[in-house]
């Protein structure tokens, strides 16, 4: 399991794709404070603090996290069944859940990455330009870990999705449309469904999709946090066993 | 030591409705080079497939290095090495960095193994240059070092000799049959070249429509191409007694209905007509016979040359 691992992250490593991305965002995350501090200079409206750019705009980290994770299931996962690679790994004497499983943490691994690109160099540049500034008076001195911690455990939940995909679409291009229209819909289609039947409304309510927006509140209540944490958990759970069992009984041409 | 590398016992697949492989019972001996003969969709990929754990059987069984339970079956493949249908790169890697990713997938401990391989299939003088600049047939090479890596009892290589030049095509045969020869290595081989599977293979395996025609050795099926001059006289004892006096040889056969099957002469068929005719025989017939791979391929598929 070790090696596959090791395997997994060597080829992150060397993915043209994941490395791309990291560019594209960590340009897009300097080029978005820009706008607002030039913005707000010509306007004289009062700069942004690194703190409060932050905490603004972290629910905004949501769409990278998407982005990211359907467009690496596309180049890192679907692409292996195109160019034929998976042949040659799943030759390789180890089982398919192994397998699936080393893939799942690569890919995850690379996913996070990602998903730090925005809050840390953004809130970075803004603090360089501004000064970090004083964080929300509500919030904990757990604010900063906690909220990277949230953001990194909510990545691993849409990661474990993006892989469920990606194994059964088996191709780059429908993987990254597919899982880009998934994430980028249900919200809609699960708050549109709730709205009318109870136990669909009560589903949203305990979702990732929906309780990925209360990760960057200053203050969380105890009780609260307990369905915070214990949802991406289990969504991570769900899907790595559906993959794993879709992944068993899959023919690799 | 188990005799067998592989053996399938009944093993068959079907796709939507379409049989691909039907109840083949193939066996393969432990230090053989067997060819493996059949045409496009005959099923050849199929059973690759199947003995590399890629796809699953929907009837029958598989016994690799004399096991067949599936724990042991997954396990067991480690001592496989393959590559099947177009070689699988990281196209963004150098064939360096293809091996190091392999080598470090299949827990083989040690870097050294990389040069020794990229070497050994003469990729070592490659650098930085990355796979999807390389030629087919440099591609074939580094499919092959990657099949190689760890060191495989049982090479499955699926078209290896695809995009190569008449060299590379020499140089991998040569290759195949030192790592035969000297290191003991089982090749199943599947190749559309029928003259080439012809100068390595020891055993063959013909497969048409899914199911399995026929095994064969080298031996044999040298013996059912072998080229003969088939003869006819009037006296068969006078006829083979003139050969033998007069040509030096006992390398024939008498068939039943009396006619001669010579083996010798084959190229001075007129030294043998004009023995006989000094003898006094009389020629009903004389003929040039036997067949070669392909020939012999053709007629035990039915007729239709599109391997």
């Amino acid at each position: 399991m070790y090696n596959l691992i090791r395997a997994e992250l060597f080829k992150l490593r060397k993915n043209r794709s994941f490395w791309t991305l990291l560019m594209a965002f960590a340009v897009l995350s300097l080029a978005y404070p820009l706008l607002y501090y030039f913005d707000h200079r010509s306007s004289g409206q009062p700069q942004f603090t690194g703190a409060e750019f932050l905490v603004s705009f972290i629910s905004s980290n949501a769409y990278i996290i998407k982005l990211g994770v359907a467009m690496l299931a596309g180049f890192f996962i679907s692409n292996e069944y195109a160019s034929g690679i998976m042949k040659t790994i799943a030759s390789t004497g180890h089982t398919r859940d192994r397998l699936y499983a080393a893939k799942l943490i690569g890919f995850t691994g690379g996913a996070m990455l990602l998903s730090l690109v925005f809050p840390i160099i953004s809130t970075v540049e803004v603090s360089l330009l501004s000064g970090f500034g004083q964080l929300p008076d509500e919030s904990t001195p757990f604010f900063l870990p906690r909220l990277l911690g949230l953001t990194l455990l909510y990545t691993a939940a849409y990661a474990a999705i993006g892989a469920l995909i990606a194994v059964i679409m088996t191709d780059s291009g429908k993987t990254i449309g597919g899982s880009l229209i998934f994430f980028l819909m249900i919200d809609i289609v699960l708050a549109g469904i709730g709205s009318k039947v109870e136990i669909i409304g009560q589903l949203y309510d305990y979702s990732i999709f929906k309780l990925i927006g209360g990760i960057g509140k200053p203050s969380i209540d105890s009780g609260d946090m307990l369905p915070l944490l214990l949802v991406p958990l289990l969504t991570i759970v769900l899907c790595a066993l559906v993959g794993i069992s879709v992944f068993r009984r899959k023919d690799i041409k | 030591m188990h005799e067998y590398v592989l053996k399938t016992n009944q093993l068959s697949k079907q796709f939507k409705g379409h049989r691909a492989l039907d109840k083949v019972n193939l066996s393969i001996r432990r230090g053989a080079i067997y060819g493996f003969i059949g045409q496009n969709g005959a099923g050849k990929s199929t059973l690759i497939r199947l003995v590399t754990g890629l796809a699953f059987p929907t009837g029958g069984s598989i016994e690799l290095f004399g096991v067949s339970e599936e724990k042991a079956l997954i396990q067991n493949r480690k001592r496989i090495g393959s590559s099947i249908e177009s070689p699988a790169l990281f196209p963004h890697m150098t064939a360096s960095e293809n091996l190091e990713v392999n080598r470090i997938l299949r827990g083989i401990p040690g870097k050294d193994c990389v040069p020794r391989m990229l070497k050994q299939v003469g990729l070592h003088e490659t650098g930085k240059k990355k796979a999807k600049n390389f030629s087919l047939g440099m591609k074939q090479r580094l499919g092959l070092a990657i099949a190689l890596l760890g060191d495989p009892e049982f090479l499955i290589l699926d078209e290896p000799t695809n995009g190569l030049d008449p060299m590379g095509v020499i140089e991998m045969r040569e290759l195949l049959k030192t790592l035969n020869r000297e290191l003991g290595i089982t090749i199943l081989i599947s190749s559309h070249i029928l003259s080439e599977l012809h100068l390595m293979a020891s055993h063959y395996g013909i497969i048409h429509r899914g199911q399995l025609l026929e095994q064969l050795t080298a031996k044999e099926l040298e013996s059912k191409c072998r080229q003969y001059v088939y003869i006819k006289v009037n006296d068969p004892g006078m006829g083979t007694a003139t050969i033998e006096n007069e040509l030096g040889t006992s390398d024939f056969e008498v068939m039943q209905d009396g006619a001669i099957k010579l083996y010798s002469f084959i190229e001075q068929p007129s030294k043998v007509s004009s023995a006989l005719f000094s003898a006094g025989l009389e020629i009903e017939s004389f003929t040039a016979m036997g067949e070669d791979l392909e020939s012999y391929f053709t007629k035990r598929i039915g007729g239709n040359p599109h391997v």
